[in-house]
């Protein structure tokens, strides 16, 4: 009875408003996955980061996202002939970039984003492109890299307001990956993300008396191309000597995996 | 190069899949062409080889069922295929024999592009095809042919493996091969390690490709399927349309299939058009040039749909027809593949060049590592 009632309305709205009017969920097409090769890919609920919408890493600082998004920028590089950063984050206040060490040393450069620090993760540099802007032109640059078809746009900062729009149809249009990595992100920016994790330090990772690394519970804050998949918790090891070029450094734990083998199972 | 071979055996088979299992012949009663367009395996073990005449193939193997030729739904079948494995690879080929040749050399997880083609033509033929992976497209062949189904054999030294071969492998017709026979050339080892000048003495240009062959050079090349540059659709109206909402709701189901049809080519329309033919037999029509290749049946219908929203027809409609005149690579084909010159690289591009006009060169950097190692260790801790 509920459902003929239901399916009249949505007649009755279409005939007045146009058959565009309304549009079913299950009729949308999904947006299609990025498979980042990093555990990320099966907390998103799709096997990897969505392609054309806004992904949001957040966190306090030192929480291990800006590694994980290098981590992510890394392999793109290998993948797309154009992945862009967009590095505004100093204007925002945004403290993403404090984990960087080489930013303090220079001491001078206003901006969060240091190339070196991708480096140890053996990315294809002939893609990477850097993009320094002021906030306010850095929502212009980034719609306009969307719109031509950047493989891979990695945010550093928030994006002002009015630019969220334009930038979210042009990354739809070409496929876009768009990566934000913020502290807190403001309400139109966590607003316009289709998946929002959080990242929160349970502990560092100390071996031989050196810190190597840092174990990090992941939650899916947000997730609208999926259902969402609670939390995970990330073994974070930074990249460094003799592991430099060691393609794994993101892992779960194994604790949590067995947890969700047995709660599958018992399903 | 990096050569992916699926065999999926001959397209004229893949008509009728409700015989896989049994033995089939392919040929049709002609009075001066009946030879056997194509067998299936189960018809081969009775001595039935395309090419010889039907009524033999009649005699050797009775209990085969005998259909006749379509080839124009193979040609269709091709083309399905070809436009199916496009954007799985730069260089694709199919050929009619049953032979889809993909290059992965370059592709950055060829893995991936190899599983899969092998779930597309299964998906196409229905069937399980037999792959190889080898460095050219002659010696891929004869290692898909020696895969069972669905497996895939991967050759490193091409000449290693071609050794061993009958020389009755190599692309040569009956009277050449009987030729080879007679020379005592059995394997294609034995054709290897001849001159090329001295087996083309006695084959002609057919000798000197033939050593090549057997010597694991691959002189052949890969002839690229590229989609035609053009597409339309259009449906006919009986009785004629007036209606605005009905020549909508057709406008978009038209869409939904021209996209279809371009996402299996990784394509985008640079160009629409739109014509509406009335019932006098004249004609409207209204186009456009598209800065970004449009691509989806969202975005086709939101030109489209506009147009057909504002447009005021002078008498009933008859047809609708929607034309892409202009294709171009869409921005979804880079995404999977590394393909520097694809024309989405260069819209990029121009973007970077109108930030540096408008906020300056130093915008835009472009890294170059000059260390060899990571300065992160020693910085990390100091």
């Amino acid at each position: 009875m509920q459902d003929s009632q239901l399916d009249d309305a949505i007649s009755a709205i279409r005939v007045r408003f146009g058959s565009q009017a309304l549009t079913r969920a299950a009729e949308l097409p999904p947006p299609q996955p990025w498979s980042s090769g990093t555990p990320l890919d099966r907390l998103t609920g799709i096997g990897g980061l969505p392609r054309g919408r806004l992904t949001l890493l957040t966190g306090s600082g030192t929480c291990g996202k800006l590694t994980l998004a290098l981590a992510l920028l890394a392999s793109a590089t290998h993948e797309f002939a154009h992945t862009v950063v967009i590095d505004n984050a100093s204007s925002q206040g945004d403290s993403a970039g404090r984990a960087l060490p080489g930013r303090r040393d220079k001491g001078e450069s206003p901006f969060s984003f240091d190339p070196w620090a991708l480096l140890a993760f053996n990315p294809d540099f002939g893609s990477l492109t850097v993009v320094r802007l002021k906030s306010d032109s850095a929502g212009e640059a980034a719609t306009a890299l969307a719109k031509a078809g950047a493989g891979f746009i990695l945010l550093m900062g928030e994006i002002p307001e009015p630019w969220l729009g334009p930038l979210e149809a042009g990354a739809n249009r070409s496929g876009t990956v768009l990566i934000g990595v913020v502290e807190a992100p403001g309400r139109a920016f966590a607003h316009a993300s289709s998946l929002s994790l959080g990242f929160s330090r349970a502990e560092w990772i100390i071996e031989r008396g050196q810190l190597v690394g840092m174990r990090t519970i992941a939650r899916c804050l947000k997730n609208r191309v999926a259902p969402p998949l609670g939390e995970s918790e990330f073994e974070i090891r930074y990249p460094q000597g003799a592991e430099l070029f060691l393609q794994h450094r993101v892992s779960e734990t194994q604790l949590q995996l067995a947890e969700l083998e047995c709660a599958s199972a018992v399903v | 190069m990096r050569i992916c071979c699926g065999l999926i055996g001959n397209l004229e088979l893949a008509q009728r899949q409700d015989l896989y299992g049994s033995p089939v012949v392919v040929g049709a009663w002609e009075e001066e062409k009946d030879d056997v367009v194509a067998a299936s395996e189960e018809a081969l073990p009775f001595g039935v080889v395309p090419g010889m005449p039907l009524r033999q193939a009649v005699h050797l193997c009775p209990q085969a069922t005998f259909v006749p030729p379509n080839p124009e739904a193979a040609v269709h079948l091709r083309e399905l295929i070809a436009s199916a494995l496009y954007d799985l690879a730069p260089i694709v080929e199919v050929r009619i024999e049953g032979i889809a040749w993909l290059d992965v050399s370059g592709v950055p997880k060829p893995g991936e592009s190899i599983r899969e083609t092998r779930r597309r033509l299964r998906a196409a033929i229905g069937r399980e095809p037999r792959l190889g992976l080898a460095p050219g497209p002659f010696s891929s062949r004869l290692a898909a042919a020696r895969a069972r189904p669905g497996r895939l054999i991967r050759i490193e030294d091409a000449r290693e493996f071609l050794s061993p071969l009958s020389s009755h492998e190599l692309p040569l017709d009956e009277e050449q091969l009987e030729r080879l026979d007679l020379l005592g050339l059995r394997t294609l080892r034995a054709v290897a390690a001849l001159g090329q000048r001295e087996l083309e003495s006695q084959l002609g240009r057919a000798g000197r490709h033939a050593v090549l062959l057997a010597r694991g050079l691959e002189p052949d090349q890969l002839t690229p399927w590229s989609p035609p540059l053009f597409t339309s659709t259009h449906r006919q109206f009986d009785p004629p349309v007036e209606d605005r909402e009905a020549l909508l709701f057709v406008a978009r189901a038209l869409c939904g299939d021209l996209a279809v049809e371009l996402g299996l080519r990784g394509a985008g329309a640079k160009e629409v058009r739109v014509r509406l033919i009335f019932e006098s037999g004249s004609h409207e029509e209204r186009d456009s040039l598209v800065r970004h290749p449009l691509s989806s049946a969202a975005e086709l219908f939101g030109l489209i749909g506009s147009w057909i929203k504002e447009w005021w027809p002078r008498a009933p409609i008859t047809e609708l027809w929607i034309e892409l005149p202009i294709l171009e690579g869409a921005g979804r084909r880079q995404l999977r593949l590394w393909a520097g010159g694809d024309g989405t690289s260069d819209e990029v591009i121009a973007a970077f060049e109108r930030l540096q006009e408008r906020h300056g060169d130093e915008v835009v950097h472009q890294p170059r590592p000059a260390l060899l190692s990571s300065p992160l260790p020693t910085r990390r801790f100091a």
